[in-house]
């Protein structure tokens, strides 16, 4: 049995990996908002990348005007975030460079913004990013399944109707 | 129903953070609560319908509690902005 067992039961499904880098459990994210799940469930990445590429086929549902974050609804309903840094809101887009905007319908690994990692470091911020399930609550499970170095693409989270 | 109206007055407006927080408020009830920008509305249980707002500072907030407990989570969302944003 693969990992693709599941598809197209829709009982199992599976999110990938927006960014490349090192995937861990949430619970390295030092911000509780995170950590704690406040905003839904998933796994962060320490990414060695900054391009930020679509997790699957939706559409764009929040581009954040300072573009440290973004969320997408896919078309198997899970809203998915993914915030790129901790308390990168307040360098109001300094070092992100949006590609997609609201509204937007894009496909798996599709490029939706670009963070510069070296720039963001050097201004004093963690580069971790929590990629999340918003929508947690209407699955049943969440879970990190390749707590590894992880490219654009790789499988990461196991969600479960 | 109860309406509150609440100028948003952190300079971030509602990111991540605050949109968490404030859906984390808004599950304690069993009310129906919805924000309403002026252009956009949402259902404040739902995180992600929330940070879609994109609400900005000096942005004014229309808050609509409707339900069995709306006396209690209306005055908990004032509350809750008031504190927060």
């Amino acid at each position: 049995m693969g990992l693709f067992s599941g598809f197209g039961k829709k009982k199992g499904m599976i999110l990938d990996a927006p960014l490349k880098g090192e995937c861990v459990s949430i619970k390295e994210v030092s911000d509780p908002t995170f950590s704690e799940e406040i905003l839904g469930k998933g796994v962060a990445i320490r990414p060695v990348d900054g391009k930020v590429c679509a997790p699957a086929d939706g559409e764009i549902t929040t581009m954040f005007p300072t573009g440290h974050a973004v969320g997408m609804t896919t078309e198997d309903g899970m809203e998915v975030l993914i915030h790129v840094g901790i308390d990168t809101v307040s360098l109001k887009g300094e070092g992100f460079h949006i590609v997609a905007k609201e509204g937007d319908h894009v496909k798996k690994g599709d490029l939706l913004m670009e963070a510069d990692l070296e720039r963001i470091k050097e201004a004093g911020f963690d580069t971790i990013t929590p990629v999340i399930i918003c929508n947690s609550d209407e699955y049943k499970d969440i879970e990190g399944i390749n707590l590894a170095m992880v490219e654009v693409g790789d499988p990461i989270l196991s969600i479960s109707k | 129903m109860k309406e509150i109206k609440y100028t948003i007055q952190d300079p971030l407006g509602i990111h991540a953070r605050p949109a968490g927080m404030l859906t984390k408020q808004a599950a304690l009830f069993k009310s129906t609560i919805t924000l309403d920008t002026g252009s956009k509305k949402a259902d404040a249980k739902r995180i992600m319908a929330v940070m879609s707002l994109g609400v900005k500072q000096g942005a004014e907030l229309t808050v609509t509690v409707e339900g069995e407990d709306e006396e209690e989570a209306a005055s908990a969302m004032e509350a809750f902005l008031k504190d927060n944003l």
